[in-house]
C-alpha cells in the first residue's frame, strides 16, 4: 500500500539519484530501471541483522541532580561475538543498556568503554551465542556523490532506512571553544538523519559501514554527519583492549598554516597555545612557533581539515618516551626534545551531594578549556539545586570550591571527608572558599534542613534601609 | 525680579473618604501641576551584547522640589548602559511656556532616582512640591498626576490608585494596585488628605537588586524619608572624575551574623576580606583575605548587608588619594590595626580608554579591573578588548569578534592600549597588505591574518 503523495515522493527521489549517478552507471539503468534498486536491496539486508535499536537508562547530572534519563539511539554488531559500536553521547555513563536486535529480541548489553573525545563508544552482547555483524568499508576511498545508505531508529523509529549521498568526505566541524572532534574529520550527508539515529550505520551500496551517523546542523535540511569509519576502528580496538583510549599529551593547541600565510610553499602547523605546565610549555616551546616534523616525520596543516591527522599523530605517540620535535622559531630550525604525558580525560568524576543539593566534578585540563574554569585546584561546582541549601547559602554553579572548613581541597576525596563529617556530626555550619571567575569569596553553608531554611535566609540575605 | 514661593502642600480633604471626589481631584490638579515639567534630553545607549552605540531621545516627567530649580527625575534616565545628557526641562512659569537647560546631579545608589539642576541664571522662583511624611495603609486611595504623550502634547494627567501591598524589607515601601503609564514614572503621589507624601517609582536601586524599571513591573510609591536627605542636601554635580579617587584593592562581603557566629565574633557586622588585588594599597598594607575590616580611618564599619559593601566604596573612595589610613581589621579573633596608602581608583569600564581602528574595523577597550571581574579575565592575560566590529570590516571577514583580547600585532606583544595605539600608528605609516593578530578567546589563543583597508 502506497499512497499517491508518499509515491510522488519515492519517484523524484529515485529520479533524482538516477541523475546523479549517470555519469558513473550510463543511461541503461534509467531504463531497465531496476539495478539501483535492487544494489540497495542487496546493501540494506546485509546490514539490518547487525543494526540494534538502543534504549540506555543514562544517568545525566543537571541542575545540581544526578537524575535517570531514557533515550533512543541506534548502533551495530562489528563482530560474531557481539561487540556493538555506538555513540558516546547515547550511552553516556550507563553501565548496562537495553538492546533490541533486528529480530525484535531483547537484550542487555554491557559498556565495555566510551571515548568522548570521538564519540565513541562500545557495548558488548552477552557472549553465549554468534551474532549477525557489518562489514566495515574503507572510508578513506568514500568519494563525495556515492550513494549511501542511513540506518538506524530516528525518532525512536526502529529499522528505518533512509538514502542520499555522501555530501563532503573531509567536514572538519569547528567548534568555537575547540575542544570537540579534534581528532577526526566528519563525512557529510544529504541522507536524512534524525535524533535517535545517532550511533547508527551509514552504509555504502556494496553493505559495508563507512560511518558511524552522529551529528546533524540545526536548522539545516539534510545536513548530516558521520564519524569515519577508519577513525572507529581504531578508537573501537583500543576500547576493547584497555577500556578507553589512552592518549599522549604534549599540550600544544594547534592552528593551520593558512592563520598565519597564504604561502602555500610554508610547511609545517602552527602552534597557537602552550598549555601552561605542560610538557611542551616546560621545554619552553611557545605560541607563535611552528611545528615542523616529530621524530623526524614531517607534519603539515595547510587548512583547518588536515588538522586531525596532525593531532592524532601526536596523541599516539609512546607516553613517557622522549620524542624530537622540530620547531620552527622566526627563521631558525630548533630540535627540541619533550617526553609526552597522559591525555587529560575529557571530564572529571562528578558527584551529587544530596544533603546540600548540589553536584560536583574534579578539574581536567580539557575542562577547563572547555568550560573556562578559572583554577584547576579544587572542585567545580557543575550544579546547584533550586531551593537546596547549597542555593540558600550562595553557592552558585560555576564556583571552584578552593577550600572547605579552612582546609585546602585538591580533589572530590578531600572534600568529601570533610563533607562527610559535617553532615554525620551535624555541624551547624560549614565553611567553603570558593573561586568565582577571577574573585574568591567564602560561603557559608547552613548544614540544617529541618529548620525550613528556606524562608528564614531569604529574610535574612535582604538588606535593611541605610536610613 | 521674583514671585512668592507658592507652596503647594495644602490641606484638602478633612475627613477620610474612600474615594476623591472630582472636585477634590480638580482642586490637587490645579495645585500640583504647575511644579510637574516635561523633562528632554538625549541619551547615547551602549547595547550590552554588540557594544554598539546609539543615540536616542527621551522623556520623562521631572518634578520640581526646591524653588531654585532642583528637579527629580526617574532613574532610568541613567542606568548602566545610558548615559544622559542634553536635559530640557520644560515647564509653565507664570502663565509662560519656558524651556530651562539642566545639568544631571550624581544618581543616588541607595534610590532609582535622580536629580538636575536648571540653570537658574535669572533667579526665577520656581513653584515646587513640598512633601510630608505620612504613612499610607493597604487600602489607602492616592492621587498622582503625570505626563501624556507627545500627540496629546504632553498633557498633565491625574489619576487614582490603591495601595495594593506593603514592603516591611528591604525597607518601607508601598506596592500599588494598579500598572502605571510611563508618563506617571516619577509622579507625585498624593493622600486623601491632599498631600504629597511621596513618588512613584519603581525597583529601588542596584544595590538592592534592580535599576531598570521594567524589571519588576510593579509601581511602588517611594515614600518621602527615603529621599529627603537629596531634597536638603542635593548631590554634587557630576563630572568626569566623579568616579575616580582613593582605592585600596579589596572586594569584601558583609559579616553576617552567620558568619559572626560561624567565627565566634561578636555580631557587630564587618567587612570579610574576600579578594585582594595585587599589587594594591591592600597587599602593600599586608590585608589578608580572611581579616575582618572593623573600622577604616576612624569609621567603624558595621556591614552586616550586601548593600553596605557599597557605603564602604564611597568610604574609600571619598579618603583622599595618597592619605594615609589606619584599618583595624581582625585576624584569627585577634585586632590588628593596619596602615595604608591609599593610591588611585583604576578607571571603571565605563570610563575605559577606547580606539577606533578604522583600517580594520575595530574599537578596541583598555582591560580595567572592573572588566577583569566582569569578564572573569586574569591578570596575567595582557592586551586589549575587541569591544566592536563593525559590520563587513576586514575585521569581521577575518573572523575577529567581539570579546577577542588581542594580545599580539605580527611580532609586537600588545599588553596596553598606549602600546596598541602606538603599533597601529606605525603600521598605519607601512601600510602592509595583510597583518597578523594574535588573540585570546576565554581559554583558547589563535591566530588571525587581516587585510587592513588603509585609506588613501
Amino acid at each position: 500500500m502506497i499512497n499517491i503523495k508518499e509515491f510522488n515522493m519515492l519517484l523524484l527521489r529515485f529520479l533524482f539519484v538516477l541523475l546523479l549517478i549517470i555519469p558513473v552507471m550510463g543511461c541503461r539503468t534509467f531504463f531497465n530501471g531496476g539495478v539501483l534498486q535492487s544494489e540497495i536491496l542487496k546493501a540494506k539486508t546485509k546490514v539490518v541483522p547487525a543494526l540494534l535499536h538502543l534504549n540506555p537508562v543514562k544517568p545525566v547530572y543537571t541542575l545540581g541532580k544526578k537524575e535517570e534519563v531514557i533515550v533512543v539511539g541506534s548502533g551495530f554488531v562489528v563482530s560474531k561475538d557481539g561487540y556493538v559500536v555506538t555513540n558516546e553521547h547515547v550511552v553516556g555513563e550507563s553501565k548496562k543498556v537495553k538492546c533490541i536486535l533486528s529480530d525484535r529480541r531483547e537484550i542487555e548489553a554491557e559498556v565495555i568503554g566510551t571515548d568522548p573525545f570521538t564519540d565513541i563508544a562500545v557495548l558488548r552482547l552477552p557472549p553465549h551465542e554468534e551474532y549477525a555483524f557489518v562489514i566495515m568499508g574503507d572510508s578513506d576511498k568514500v568519494q563525495a556523490g556515492e550513494i549511501v545508505l542511513a540506518m538506524g531508529s530516528p525518532h525512536g523509529l526502529a529499522r528505518s532506512v533512509s538514502m542520499g549521498i555522501v555530501s563532503m568526505t573531509d567536514r572538519y566541524l569547528e567548534d568555537p571553544r575547540g575542544v570537540i572532534s579534534v581528532f577526526n574529520n566528519f563525512i557529510q550527508t544529504d541522507a536524512a538523519i534524525n535524533q535517535g539515529n545517532s550511533g547508527g550505520p551509514l552504509i555504502n551500496l556494496k553493505g559495508e559501514v563507512i560511518g558511524i551517523n552522529s551529528r546533524i546542523l540545526v536548522g539545516a535540511e539534510n545536513v548530516g554527519f558521520a564519524i569515519p569509519i577508519n577513525i572507529a576502528k581504531e578508537v573501537v580496538e583500543n576500547i576493547i583492549k584497555y577500556g578507553k583510549v589512552n592518549r599522549s599529551w604534549l599540550g600544544l593547541n594547534l592552528q593551520e598554516m593558512k592563520a598565519i600565510t597564504e604561502d602555500i610553499n610554508k610547511q609545517g602547523v602552527v602552534i597557537a597555545d602552550v598549555e601552561i605546565d605542560s610538557p611542551a610549555y616546560r621545554v619552553g616551546i611557545r605560541s607563535g612557533d611552528i611545528l615542523v616534523a616529530v621524530n623526524g616525520e614531517s607534519m603539515h596543516a595547510r587548512f583547518q581539515e588536515d588538522l586531525p591527522q596532525v593531532r592524532r599523530k601526536l596523541a599516539t605517540l609512546e607516553i613517557g618516551k622522549e620524542v624530537e620535535l622540530t620547531i620552527q622559531r622566526g627563521d631558525k630550525e630548533e630540535k627540541i626534545k619533550v617526553i609526552p604525558d597522559i591525555y587529560s580525560p575529557y571530564k572529571g568524576q562528578e558527584v551529587e551531594f544530596t544533603e546540600w543539593g548540589f553536584t560536583a566534578s574534579e578539574i581536567t585540563s580539557e575542562m577547563m578549556k572547555r568550560l573556562r574554569i578559572p583554577n584547576k585546584n579544587g572542585i567545580y561546582i557543575s550544579g546547584v539545586q533550586e531551593g537546596s541549601i547549597a542555593k540558600i547559602s550562595g553557592l552558585l554553579a560555576g564556583d571552584v570550591v578552593l577550600e572547605i572548613e579552612s582546609q585546602s581541597v585538591k580533589n572530590l576525596e578531600d572534600f568529601m571527608n570533610v563533607y562527610k563529617r559535617a553532615i554525620d556530626n551535624k555541624q551547624p555550619r560549614v565553611l567553603l572558599f570558593v573561586q568565582r571567575g577571577v574573585v574568591t569569596r567564602y560561603v557559608l553553608i547552613k548544614n540544617v534542613k529541618e529548620e525550613q531554611p528556606a524562608i528564614k535566609i531569604m529574610e535574612e540575605g535582604r538588606s535593611t534601609p541605610h536610613e | 525680579m521674583s514671585s512668592p514661593v507658592i507652596v503647594l502642600t495644602t490641606l484638602v480633604i478633612q475627613n477620610i473618604s474612600l474615594m476623591f471626589s472630582s472636585s477634590q481631584l480638580e482642586t490637587i490638579y490645579n495645585q500640583i501641576t504647575p511644579s510637574i515639567a516635561l523633562v528632554q534630553y538625549s541619551s547615547e545607549v551602549t547595547n550590552q551584547i554588540t557594544g554598539e552605540i546609539s543615540r536616542r531621545d527621551g522623556n520623562a516627567l521631572g518634578l520640581i522640589v526646591s524653588a531654585d530649580g532642583l528637579v527629580m527625575v526617574p532613574g532610568f534616565v541613567e542606568v548602566e548602559n545610558i548615559s544622559s545628557f542634553n536635559f530640557r526641562v520644560r515647564l509653565n512659569v507664570k502663565g509662560e511656556e519656558r524651556e530651562f537647560s539642566a545639568v544631571k546631579l550624581r544618581k543616588p545608589d541607595d534610590l532609582n532616582i535622580m536629580f538636575l539642576k536648571i540653570d537658574n541664571d535669572e533667579n526665577i522662583k520656581f513653584p515646587f512640591a513640598q512633601f510630608i511624611d505620612e504613612p499610607l495603609n493597604i487600602g489607602s486611595i492616592v492621587a498622582m498626576i503625570g505626563i501624556l504623550g507627545e500627540t496629546v502634547d504632553y498633557a498633565r494627567c491625574i489619576t487614582t490608585a490603591h495601595v495594593g501591598a506593603i514592603l516591611e524589607k528591604p525597607r518601607l515601601t508601598y506596592c500599588l494596585d494598579e500598572n502605571v503609564r510611563i508618563g506617571f514614572i516619577g509622579a507625585p503621589v498624593i493622600n486623601e488628605q491632599g498631600n504629597i507624601i511621596g513618588v512613584v517609582g519603581f525597583d529601588l536601586s542596584k544595590a538592592e537588586g534592580g535599576e531598570v524599571y521594567t524589571r519588576s513591573g510593579h509601581p511602588l510609591v517611594y515614600q518621602y524619608a527615603l529621599f529627603k536627605k537629596y531634597i536638603k542636601n542635593p548631590p554634587a554635580v557630576q563630572s568626569q572624575d566623579d568616579e575616580q579617587g582613593a582605592w585600596l584593592g579589596v572586594i569584601t562581603q558583609p559579616l553576617t551574623d552567620d558568619f559572626a557566629d560561624y567565627w565566634n565574633l561578636p555580631k557587630e557586622g564587618g567587612l570579610i576580606v574576600a579578594t585582594i588585588v595585587n599589587p594594591s594599597p591592600a597587599s602593600e598594607c599586608g590585608l589578608r583575605v580572611g581579616d575582618v575590616i572593623k573600622n577604616f580611618n576612624g569609621t567603624p564599619i558595621k556591614a552586616k548587608y550586601e548593600s553596605d559593601v557599597t557605603s564602604f566604596t564611597k568610604l574609600v573612595r571619598e579618603a583622599g588619594v595618597g592619605s594615609t589610613v589606619k584599618i583595624e581589621i581582625i585576624r584569627n579573633k585577634e585586632p590588628m590595626t593596619l596602615t595604608a596608602l591609599l593610591g588611585t581608583r583604576p578607571r571603571k569600564s565605563s570610563e575605559a580608554e577606547e580606539f577606533d581602528w578604522e583600517s580594520v574595523g575595530i574599537t578596541v577597550r583598555e582591560i580595567t579591573p572592573d572588566m577583569r571581574i566582569a569578564l572573569s579575565i586574569d591578570e596575567s592575560v595582557q592586551g586589549v578588548l575587541v569591544y566592536r566590529v563593525k559590520s563587513g570590516s576586514s575585521a569581521q571577514i577575518g573572523r575577529i569578534s567581539r570579546g577577542f583580547i588581542i594580545q599580539a600585532i605580527g611580532d609586537f606583544p600588545i599588553r596596553s592600549i598606549n602600546e596598541f595605539k602606538t603599533i597601529v600608528k606605525m603600521l598605519e605609516d607601512k601600510r602592509p597588505k595583510e597583518i597578523t593578530l594574535f588573540a585570546k578567546i576565554g581559554n583558547i589563543s589563535g591566530f588571525f591574518r587581516i587585510q587592513p583597508r588603509w585609506e588613501k
